[in-house]
């Protein structure tokens, strides 16, 4: 017995609509849930590494708390736990509009937002303490060497790291199906639902995920060139 | 160009595993392993279920090893061990084309779109789609589901009625029961549609089962068979035979009432009608 593939179900009815109705989806809840990841991994590294003990203390518990329980825990209790501690009203406007969704992004962009939050302090801790003391020196305050000093130069030194973990992001998004998010993985599984073929779905799926990922590390390489200082980095020019 | 090379290298994989599982037939193996190998569930109360002793039972279990199993045996002339697999809906056709396992029995609808990837027994369990609603509530039939938040089991054939019989319904999937309950316990859906008899299941284990009504006439047709590898008819011969013999002596009856009688897991009497088909399903000796 071996398998028959019949690669037809893919293009015809509805496969290739929900395909990119699911890849488009994919795309929105990974893009909104990077940039809160960003933006709370760039102020809990930060805050990390700075010497005011209540901030690096609140860092801490968020970073320990979230990137150690699974984010399967996460998507349910974004969904699950959330809603009954809003009132009523907003409830039920939520569960009308798109609450799976919204879930999703805030379970995805609060546990991928722990994790940068490691690779931006190993960014930080990373630049030389000359760097900071030279900073405050000229007469800025702690908040403006971050904003002005520490921070561009770390963000320039984690693209690897970070493009690994927006990877992982984007690849995680499918764990919401879990609560109804009709992504991608859910867009496979649903071909395999009308037309019996789950291996050519999630092949289909498989070849998406894996071209939007090199896509992405593609963009980034380029990113990484056309912002790196000149002299501060060891840069390999192989190509 | 690496990329092309890693892609080449999967495919000449997968179809390295098909090849070299193309060797024997189903009997075949289990003739040689002594051991058949089902694709079940775990959480599908009363076909499939780990219950509170932590023993994996259930009506569909019962089925092959009362039913099914004598038969095979006795074709091959040796004892056979039952080993389970759990399989989900999007799970059980690769594994049983991949040969890791040899029968789904569990509550997979029979369809036309399915019989192209793999081969169904005898109907053995007939039921319909409905909805599981708190008590109360307005909807009472896929017509009253327009413009509600409705929840559905994905890879179910019933969230694909409804799709499109209700287009203006808010269709919610959850890969599994559980999940899909807790959002209608706590409002993210107004109802839930699967098939009657798990709704039925579902409800008989709810903290408080009068809380919850099922609702609806049948607006599908789910008769469930177990699924084999296609092009085996030696074997799915012999799964029929055991389900004929079966019902033919009433064995059937006994184990139907046992998961589904009055004292049973789930009460669903069966009616007149279900009992005739079944009954006419099977062929004379």
């Amino acid at each position: 017995m071996s398998y028959q593939f019949d690669w037809s179900v893919l293009f015809s009815g509805q496969s290739g609509s929900w395909l990119l109705q699911g890849l488009i989806t994919t795309l929105q809840i990974s893009a909104l849930a990077w940039l809160l990841a960003l933006v709370l991994g760039i102020f809990a590294g930060s805050f990390r590494t700075l010497p005011i003990g209540p901030l690096r203390w609140a860092a801490s518990c968020y970073v320990e708390f979230f990137r150690n329980v699974p984010l399967l825990v996460w998507m349910f209790f974004w969904y699950f736990g959330v809603p009954p501690l809003l009132p009523q009203a907003v409830q039920d406007w939520l569960f009308d509009h798109g609450a799976e969704f919204w879930a999703g992004m805030f379970a995805l962009g609060v546990y991928h937002g722990a994790r940068f939050s490691e690779v931006i302090r190993a960014g930080i801790q990373s630049i030389p303490s000359t760097q900071f003391e030279a900073a405050v020196s000229t007469g800025l305050t702690i908040a403006q060497t971050y904003r002005l000093i520490i921070i561009p130069i770390a963000l320039r030194l984690i693209i690897p790291p970070a493009t690994n973990e927006s990877l992982n992001l984007l690849k995680n998004s499918s764990v919401a199906l879990t609560i109804g998010v009709a992504e991608l993985t859910f867009q496979t599984r649903q071909i395999e639902t009308y037309t019996a073929r789950a291996i050519e779905a999630l092949t289909a799926g498989t070849l998406i995920y894996l071209l939007l990922c090199l896509c992405i590390a593609a963009l980034v390489s380029r990113l990484e060139r056309r912002f790196a200082i000149p002299g501060m980095i060891v840069q390999m020019r192989a190509e | 160009m690496k990329q092309v090379l890693r892609v080449l290298l999967i495919t000449v994989l997968l179809v390295g595993i098909n090849e070299s599982a193309r060797a024997q037939t189903t009997l075949e193996k289990i003739e040689r392993t002594g051991t058949i190998v089902i694709g079940t569930r775990t959480g599908s109360p009363p076909f499939a279920y780990v219950n509170k002793n932590n023993d994996w039972v259930g009506f569909s279990i019962d089925l092959v090893e009362k039913a099914i199993v004598p038969v095979l045996a006795k074709k091959i002339g040796k004892s056979i061990k039952v080993e389970k697999k759990e399989s989900a809906p999007q799970t059980r056709i690769p594994l049983l084309t991949s040969n890791a396992v040899d029968l789904i029995a569990e509550t997979m609808t029979d369809t036309q779109a399915r019989r192209e990837s793999v081969d169904f027994s005898i109907t053995y369990f007939v039921t319909g789609a409905q909805f599981l609603v708190k008590k109360g509530s307005p909807i009472n039939g896929i017509k009253a589901a327009a413009g509600k938040r409705i929840a559905a089991q994905q890879g179910s054939t019933n969230a694909r009625i409804i799709r499109e019989r209700v287009p203006s319904a808010r269709l919610v999937e959850f890969p599994d029961q559980p999940a899909a309950f807790q959002a209608l316990v706590q409002g993210q859906v107004q109802a839930y549609t699967n098939d009657g008899i798990q709704l039925a299941g579902l409800k008989a284990k709810a903290p408080k089962p009068d809380e919850w009504v099922v609702v609806g006439e049948f607006y599908s047709y789910e008769p469930y068979g177990m699924a084999m590898r296609k092009n085996e008819s030696d074997f799915r011969h012999l799964v029929n035979v055991g389900l004929m013999d079966a019902i033919e002596s009433g064995r059937y009856f006994e184990i139907y009432e046992k998961w589904f009688g009055k004292k049973g897991e789930v009460p669903y009497p069966l009616s007149a009608e279900t009992k005739r088909f079944l009954q006419m399903q099977v062929v004379p000796k």
